[in-house]
């Protein structure tokens, strides 16, 4: 590429998002059950965003604030959506 | 650069990062609350996917092009620090093309799914798929329109590392909610 160097680290978590797509894409073609697919669609989906937010958005080489501001508003979610259950899910 | 210059970019940059942290914080609240919506409507059974209806291989393609821009913006951040203008103009071009196509490819899937009387009135999931596919699409074009000011910029000879670092930063913000957002409402 007219002598750009592209940085090996970074290719190698693009090949892994990849790979990680490619099986979200087929794990409905697994033979396990609905509910065990479901889950490892959103494992997988978890490791994507990590992987993003470690060596992407450099979450790695951070300090803790960063650490602070990124984690809190994703418990706060959780939090949330846990607090909704026995209203909505569990009452049904 | 002088002492006083080099002090006063790396201030600039230390700031930068901090606002956009937060800025994405609040962005963590506004996604994460409408997809807890979401799931909690699908596991109370209120919102039912129509997968019939919904286009998986184009879904598929916008997924493998988001990730691909995410990795052009990270090695445009790379060219940025090491001072390699041109291609940092080049990855940030690319970056910008990535976003193109994905709006593209969602207009096309749009326009299929309301011909076929999917519109946002359809149902309690069509409700959900357009505000939250709708939002994420709003989020690429800012995206797109601050990607394509930093190409531009560069060419001027205005660019600051710390600028691209915090678009990207977005963009990958971006990238990730698109991840949550595939399984979620195409393939689970």
């Amino acid at each position: 590429m007219n002598g750009t160097v592209l940085t090996r680290g970074y290719v190698v978590i693009w090949g892994w998002l990849l790979v990680l797509m490619t099986l979200s894409l087929f794990a409905n073609t697994l033979p396990v059950s609905r509910p065990a697919i479901v889950t490892l669609m959103f494992v997988v989906a978890a490791v994507k965003a990590v992987l993003v937010a470690l060596h992407f958005m450099h979450l790695r080489v951070e300090r803790w604030l960063i650490y602070a501001i990124a984690i809190v508003p994703v418990l706060l979610v959780f939090g949330l959506m846990l607090a909704l259950f026995p209203d909505f899910v569990f009452a049904r | 650069m002088s002492a006083t210059t080099h002090a006063h970019a790396t201030g600039a940059a230390e700031r930068g990062k901090v606002a956009i942290w937060w800025f994405l914080a609040s962005e963590i609240m506004l996604f994460g609350g409408l997809i807890s919506s979401f799931v909690i409507s699908r596991l109370g059974g209120g919102a039912q996917v129509d997968h019939g209806h919904l286009n998986v291989t184009v879904a598929a393609v916008n997924t493998f092009i988001l990730l691909s821009s995410s990795y052009t913006m990270v090695e445009a951040f790379g060219c940025a620090e090491r001072g390699d203008r041109r291609a940092m103009r080049l990855f940030l071009g690319l970056t910008v093309l990535g976003g193109l196509a994905f709006l593209g490819l969602k207009a096309y899937e749009y326009t299929g799914e309301i011909l076929h009387g999917f519109t946002p009135w359809a149902g309690t999931f069509w409700s959900f798929y357009y505000t939250m596919t709708g939002l994420h699409a709003l989020h690429v074009l800012i995206g797109v329109i601050a990607n394509a000011t930093l190409c531009v910029a560069a060419r001027l000879g205005l660019e600051r590392p710390y600028r691209v670092e915090v678009a990207g930063l977005y963009w990958h913000f971006v990238d990730i909610v698109w991840i949550f957002l595939f399984p979620l409402v195409y393939l689970s």
